[in-house]
């Protein structure tokens, strides 16, 4: 009589991850271990710490301005431009095999990957390397040199705040999962599109640069400074006046989004890989039905595809903008609280380790398998052509069988737990601050406490979807 | 009554479409938690109310 109990698996997850137990059960184990991690806080922890970093200079300083000093910055630009002027070379004259060319997995997952989880950890790494900022930097010294006076910057608006670089991040995204619909490839777009787009997107870069000036324009509009630049936030190393140092972790993204516009870049993380993960998993069948209503409307089969993912994107960022709104009014619902203005901002910061948790569960194994693709075969032939063997590696394929089924879910499912603990931590730290009462500031973590179990449940939903 | 053979599909066909409903297994954690907050923020606001009763400024 085991039969009717085994059939129904089919349709369900633990068949495929042959997992020892049904994989919902682990959304409420993830659920407990944040109700306990909650009331653990509250008992123990009952003055904020992550308020000050703890700065202090690393090493002595001749020494790490031999590795942060002007030379060394003009050497990592370099880098920067050159790699960047690969890629696009790679993706207008290589292979249009997108598994084949070395553009897609350079750009889309050592980069777009690799920063975000090299940079939780070690702090801003994107920055020295930015080609953009290189360039930008260059054409000022250059126009010294010259001895021609620099154009005047207009002043950028600060309502505007980070608002450019969480559009921009959606774009990015949408540019990969919905432009390139993958079909099943790691990362789907055409090489020359994404070449393309490169080129456009240095275009637009530089000349926003020259408009508002280089750093402003990575601190505020250039997507990728700030999408690292949020990941960096967590990390044990940062930079002040040109020295390094070392901080207290996860200490700096407490200043982090104040901003405008920040939470509204944090929120396009979770958004972008939420959908990416349920695009062909949780909202599939959602997802084929609209793309059979806009047919009916008369678009053609690529149009409805796209206009019903986008569709579903937008959702996703609705979605868990509406979840996060629904912490802050909880929170605003506590006496003493601040404006609801000012309570979204500050606790906007405590969703970073949350989009750093879906992305590593979600990208975890594309990253361990494309990353072998990356320095063997892609390096030694990068245009694909099948002729050009530089490094002796072209034969190199990928071993699948380094993470198996399970070890994938075990890592997917610790990088959320965690992450929503370090999320809860953060957020409980700063309604210490915000609440002088520790047990009001207790009560209106409550609400956070709900937005975390929902973050979490939802992102296990996603996962066993999509594995499922 | 239903053959035997019969029994199985009988049984297994609507079930082959749980996996359509396991969403919900997942919303559970969650209204659980909204619950406690709902029912602790009542109590509490209940208790400050006591209390302020108890001393009238």
């Amino acid at each position: 009589m085991n039969l009717p109990f085994t059939l129904p698996s089919a349709h369900a997850l633990v068949a495929r991850q042959d997992l020892p137990i049904p994989a919902w059960l682990f959304a409420w184990a993830a659920s407990i271990v944040l109700i306990v991690s909650f009331f653990a806080l509250s008992a123990a922890w009952r003055r904020p710490i992550f308020e000050e970093q703890h700065w202090r200079s690393i090493g002595r300083d001749d020494a790490v301005r031999a590795f942060t000093g002007s030379v060394a910055q003009a050497v990592y630009g370099a880098i920067g431009v050159a790699l960047l002027a690969v890629a696009i070379y790679a993706g207008l004259h290589g292979t249009e095999a997108p598994d084949r060319n070395f553009a897609l997995t350079f750009l889309f997952v050592t980069c777009w990957l690799g920063f975000p989880f090299l940079s939780a950890i070690f702090g801003d790494l994107f920055r020295p390397f930015n080609p953009w900022r290189a360039l930008g930097r260059a054409a000022g010294v250059a126009l010294s040199a010259a001895g021609v006076p620099h154009p005047r910057k207009l002043a950028y608006p600060e309502r505007l705040g980070r608002w450019p670089a969480a559009i921009g991040l959606l774009a990015v995204v949408w540019l990969e999962v919905v432009y390139g619909a993958s079909g099943g490839i790691a990362v789907g777009l055409d090489p020359h599109s994404c070449a393309v787009a490169a080129c456009v997107y240095s275009v637009y870069t530089l000349a926003m640069m020259a408009l508002f000036g280089v750093e402003k324009w990575c601190q505020t509009g250039e997507i990728f400074s700030v999408y690292f630049g949020m990941f960096s936030q967590l990390g044990l190393f940062g930079a002040r006046d040109g020295r390094l140092g070392r901080r207290r972790p996860l200490a700096a993204a407490t200043s982090w989004a104040a901003i405008p516009g920040s939470a509204a870049v944090v929120i396009a993380s979770i958004a972008s890989t939420s959908f990416d993960g349920s695009q062909e998993g949780a909202f599939k069948g959602a997802i084929e039905k609209v793309v059979g209503w806009v047919g009916d409307l008369g678009l053609g089969p690529t149009a409805s595809l796209r206009l019903s993912n986008t569709i579903f994107m937008v959702l996703c960022f609705a979605g868990v903008a509406l979840v996060y709104e629904l912490g802050v009014r909880g929170m605003q619902s506590v006496p003493g609280a601040p404006s609801r203005e000012r309570l979204r901002t500050a606790f906007a910061h405590t969703l970073i380790p949350i989009a750093l948790a879906y992305l590593i569960a979600h990208y975890f194994s594309l990253f361990v398998f494309q990353e072998q693709a990356q320095f063997t075969y892609l390096l030694s032939d990068p245009l694909g052509t099948g002729h050009t063997d530089l490094f002796g590696t072209a034969e190199v394929g990928i071993d699948f069988a380094v993470l198996s089924s399970q070890t994938i879910w075990y890592v997917q499912v610790a990088a959320l737990v965690a992450g929503h603990v370090l999320g809860l931590t953060l957020a409980h730290d700063r309604a210490l601050s915000i609440w002088s009462d520790p047990r009001r500031a207790t009560r209106s973590q409550y609400w956070m406490l709900a937005v975390m179990v929902a973050f979490t449940c939802f992102g296990l939903y996603l996962l066993s979807a999509g594995n499922g | 009554m239903i053959p035997a053979t019969q029994t199985l599909a009988a049984v297994a066909l609507p079930l082959a479409h749980l996996g359509h409903w396991l969403w919900v297994f997942y919303v559970i954690p969650v209204l659980i938690v909204i619950g406690g907050i709902i029912r602790s923020t009542r109590a509490e606001k209940k208790r400050e109310r006591e209390e302020d009763e108890g001393n009238p400024p």
